[in-house]
């Protein structure tokens, strides 16, 4: 049991990941800086709770908080660009934040142990979880909750004006810009969400795995950030869960029986799923006619209760 | 027609009388080792996973290991992919936690160690930690210290402290006229940045003088600037903190450039034959002290047997080979019943068991044990025509 | 700084700008699918190193001299490249270009996999030219290999630009990338100068990847992902689109990278290198030299 809600804690981490990778593909950037959002959230939560004795959450709070201000001043001068060279220039930031860390030295003795975090070492005993006796079940209950508070403001957020905007942007900038929409105020924005998002899942990372370094916040994680909204198509949050339990869930743990050819399988996984969903797996199509189903089952419902 | 029925009938007897195994009492109890299949260090999962089944194999050509009810059982090993990566890491060792498993063996990486002894309870028996009652022996995350982390973390792992302070000492004894060390260290690397601390402090505690360091990343290419500052000290000792693929990178340079320094160091995790294969002729000479090399007879068995399952044996897949056989000793010493209704006794005996050992059996000698932590004896090898051939074994 | 430091300097500038042009030659194929597809192919370094281990099983086979080995890289990248056209954008409607990213993410993971189930992830040696050679003026000297290494580059960049500048298929490349509709009306097949940029920039991601494996001596798999952030950084900074830019901010790479690790130490290095390209953003986004500004 402890196994499953140790995976569905994973998986709720990683959607924070993705939703916040999906906030600013949203506006149609690609961005690979919500890894170094991530790192600075999780740093930051984690010292913390370890060296300032906070309670879990107010250090998430200004976990979140000091990822979403690095995300807007990145934002403004790195949202000049666009398409591969914002890319590119992600990149950059994300591995500037994980050079960072890889010199970043704060240690403060905390009961007879040198605690913080220690360069290239990395920051161990991040245990507020398991020392305030909270069980797996509990973590995870407290994760889901953050996800799904996290997942209903973006579909609130979605289905407002707001959205609209983000999503304008997104498909055609000039035309949202005749329109009269400030492009660069939609896409720091969308930025700093995406920060916010990303400093709370960084700040939860942190205390379930107990000690972070540099080296986890690398390309590769910022990769997956991006690949799982891209995946799981932009339509609505949705897609980028379903992403998620696709790739943690079943790529991961599920494939694992086939031992050495599940590594092999996961790349080329991915390539199939692209070629034959390029939108995701849940696009606007999809979405369509799950809701024509949906409609189909009621109006039937309805016509044998009237009938 | 009757015929016919007759024979079938006979043969089906036959069949089954078969398929009825001979010894009823037949038990397998399953160990599940776990470490990195993936990326650059997939050979140290291949390596460990090789050693645990030659050893369970030697074990169970013995007559396999007796539980606590008096019956025995024969070992079955299972080798899980983390990936090397921490939360990968914690999924698996819940994942084998969930089953009927009692303890198991790995991880390969120090930064899944790290984590994954953290996520333990870190005082047995501490009802206010909710942290995982399940024990942990590590193969190869060679990270100093790790095993204070949690009461329910052992290690298997020689001390880079102390044989890296047993070497300088002896080589002062042997070229007392050296006085003169230069540095190399791979800094993003916990292990390798780690082990250049203790070899800059032992050298300094034997009257070295340290002319400085190189210093460079895990994937770098070029190391033609740390070089030339290594050549302008000109020391008489050259010590390389560093994986196969920097060594062997840094060597050549130093080949290139004519840098011969009177002895050449390095560390433990390259006396493999990834040096050997990448750069033997550069690497000639180069002292590295290590706790496993085929000098024993149970040694040579060891190594014979894990390439028979197709791994090499080195100093970290020696010590999940040794592994099987601590495990052996404490599920006997212990009377650990594997049984589906016992796990949770079962683990919490096989901590106590693992905690109260004092010294183990290894493949070189004796192994201590102290604080979970293993104190194995060890001996120093140097690289000569291609292959690691040991150059002294000192006294313990 | 004293004269000895100077003389460092200088020799870590000409170290690190002969080893720029593998970044170059990274860069421009980069930079040359982007120009024609306007999509980007993240797995090329993985494939360029792929086609280097590839060429390494001539080796196994016979007793091949380098030269050998680095023609069998150049025509492996070839047929990778092919490949991955295939199996990455073939299918993918034009449409989409996030998921030709991710398929190329995804091939990048797969090519990775692949060396690694074969190697076991360990350091295989490769093959290197004039290893043993050391040219020396003054007080610098000059790697034998980096020269050679060097040569090649240039020699394979001077026969790209001929190929695109002054043959029929360079000139059906360039009507592709500038204006896809109006090159299919004058009957250019699209769909077979796309296959043939892929294969073109494959032999040049292998000649790239055997460039590479010469000039460290070993390959190893852990270069494809320090390898793809460095050529994104020589293609952004050399300018989407443009070869020469490429060219230029190859060896410019190399040899900044070099150095700021003489002057900071391998800790800050990289952290330059992505200021640098924060700068180029900032202040020339369309690179050294910027491509002519197509329809948009």
């Amino acid at each position: 049991m402890d196994f499953y809600l140790g995976l569905v804690q994973i998986i709720g981490v990683h959607t924070l990941l993705g939703l916040s990778a999906y906030c600013v593909l949203l506006t149609g950037q690609v961005s690979l800086a919500q890894a170094g959002f991530f790192a600075i959230g999780a740093y930051v939560a984690g010292m913390l709770t370890v060296l300032a004795g906070w309670p879990i959450v107010p250090a998430l709070l200004v976990a979140a908080i000091v990822a979403g201000a690095m995300a807007c001043a990145v934002g403004f001068p790195a949202l000049r660009v666009k398409g591969l060279m914002l890319v590119v220039a992600t990149v950059a930031f994300g591995e500037a934040v994980r050079l960072f860390f890889f010199n970043f030295n704060y240690q403060l003795e905390r009961g007879g142990f040198h605690l913080g975090p220690h360069g290239g070492e990395g920051f161990r005993q991040i245990r507020y979880f398991p020392e305030h006796g909270w069980s797996t079940l509990e973590v995870m209950l407290f994760i889901w909750l953050v996800v799904v508070l996290v997942m209903a403001a973006l579909w609130w957020m979605d289905h407002s004006r707001a959205g609209a905007t983000f999503r304008a942007v997104g498909e055609d900038e000039l035309a949202a810009q005749s329109s009269g929409i400030n492009i660069t105020a939609v896409k720091v924005s969308a930025m700093t969400i995406g920060g916010v998002i990303a400093g709370v899942g960084g700040g939860l990372f942190a205390h379930y795995t107990t000690h972070i370094e540099h080296v986890q916040f690398g390309v590769v994680l910022a990769t997956f950030a991006v690949a799982y909204p891209i995946l799981g198509g932009l339509s609505n949050v949705f897609g980028t869960l379903i992403a998620v339990i696709f790739i943690q869930g079943f790529l991961i743990e599920g494939l694992r029986f086939m031992g050495d050819w599940r590594n092999l399988l996961f790349g080329g996984l991915i390539v199939l799923a692209m070629n034959v969903r390029p939108r995701g797996l849940i696009d606007a199509g999809t979405v369509a006619a799950i809701r024509r189903f949906v409609l189909r089952c009621l109006g039937k419902g309805k016509e044998r209760a009237g009938a | 027609m009757l015929k016919r029925i007759a024979v079938l009938a006979a043969l089906g007897t036959v069949a089954l009388a078969f398929s009825t195994p001979v010894s009823a009492q037949e038990r397998t109890v399953k160990i599940t080792g776990f470490g990195a299949k993936s990326g650059v260090v997939r050979i140290f999962g291949v390596n460990s996973e090789a050693a645990l089944k030659a050893a369970a194999e030697v074990i169970n050509s013995s007559g396999g290991v007796t539980l606590g009810d008096g019956s025995k059982a024969k070992f079955a090993i299972e080798f899980l992919d983390d990936r090397c990566n921490a939360e990968e890491g914690i999924s698996v060792a819940r994942r084998i936690a969930s089953t009927d498993a009692f303890v198991a063996v790995g991880p390969t990486c120090s930064n899944v160690a790290e984590s994954l002894f953290g996520v333990l309870q870190k005082k047995a028996g501490d009802a206010s930690d909710t942290g995982l009652q399940f024990p942990i022996i590590a193969d190869v995350a060679a990270k100093g210290g790790l095993a204070k982390i949690s009461e329910w973390a052992f290690r298997n792992v020689p001390s880079e402290f102390d044989m890296y302070k047993s070497l300088f000492a002896w080589l002062k004894t042997q070229h007392p006229d050296l006085k003169t060390i230069y540095g190399g260290v791979e800094k993003d690397f916990a292990h390798s940045n780690a082990t250049f601390g203790v070899m800059k402090a032992q050298a300094e505690a034997n009257g070295l003088q340290v002319l400085g360091q190189g210093e460079w990343l895990l994937a770098d290419t070029t190391f033609s600037t740390q070089v030339r500052e290594m050549r302008r000290a000109n020391a008489d000792i050259v010590a390389i903190s560093a994986h196969p693929f920097t060594t062997c990178g840094v060597l050549k340079e130093m080949e290139r450039q004519g840098v011969r320094p009177k002895l050449l160091i390095g560390l433990t995790s390259s006396s493999s034959i990834e040096t050997m294969q990448g750069c033997a002729k550069q690497a000639e000479g180069i002292i590295i002290p290590t706790s496993f090399a085929p000098v024993t007879p149970e040694a040579t068995k060891a190594a014979e047997n894990v390439a028979k399952h197709g791994g090499s044996a080195d100093l970290h897949s020696a010590a999940a080979y040794e592994i099987m056989f601590i495990l052996k000793d404490v599920i006997e010493k212990q009377k650990i019943m594997a049984k589906p209704d016992t796990v949770a006794a079962d683990r919490v005996k096989m901590r106590e068991g693992l905690a109260a050992l004092k010294e183990t059996m290894g493949l070189l000698g004796k192994v201590g044990r102290a604080d979970r932590e293993a104190i194995k004896p060890f001996l120093y090898v140097h690289a000569k025509g291609g292959s690691w051939v040991v150059l002294h074994k000192p006294a313990s | 700084m004293d004269y000895l430091d100077f003389i460092d300097a200088v020799q870590s500038l000409a170290d690190g700008v002969l080893f720029g042009t593998t970044y170059a030659l990274l860069g421009i194929g980069f930079t040359l699918i982007f120009g024609v597809m306007h999509k980007i192919n993240l797995s090329y370094a993985a494939a360029s190193i792929g086609a280097a281990y590839a060429s390494l099983l001539v080796l196994a086979v016979m007793k091949a001299p380098p030269a050998l080995v680095f023609l069998v890289a150049a025509a492996a990248g070839g047929v990778i490249g092919g490949v991955v056209y295939l199996i990455g954008f073939r299918f993918i409607p034009l449409a989409n270009p996030l998921a030709t990213l991710m398929s190329t993410v995804g091939l990048l993971l797969l090519i990775d996999e692949i060396i690694v189930h074969t190697t076991q992830g360990v350091p295989l040696n490769y093959p290197a030219l004039f290893s043993d050679v050391i040219i020396r003026a003054g007080p610098f000297t000059l790697r034998g290999d980096l020269m050679f290494v060097f040569l090649i580059g240039c020699t394979c960049m001077a026969v790209l630009l001929t190929l695109l500048y002054r043959t029929r298929l360079g000139i059906a490349t360039r009507a592709v990338s500038q204006q896809p509709t109006a090159a299919q009306l004058c009957g250019i097949s699209v769909d077979n100068v796309n296959v043939l940029t892929f294969v073109i920039t494959g032999v040049v991601g292998g000649i790239a990847g055997a460039m590479i494996g010469a000039a460290i001596g070993m390959l190893s798999p852990l270069l494809s992902l320090p390898l793809t952030v460095k050529g994104l950084v020589v293609t952004v900074i050399g300018g989407l689109g443009s070869i020469p830019g490429a060219i230029i901010a190859g060896l410019l790479v190399g040899g900044l990278e070099n150095v700021f690790q003489f002057f900071r130490g391998v800790s800050e290095r990289d952290l330059y290198i992505m200021l640098l390209l924060f700068v180029f953003l900032v202040f020339r986004p369309g690179g050294i030299f910027a491509a002519a500004p197509g329809r948009d």
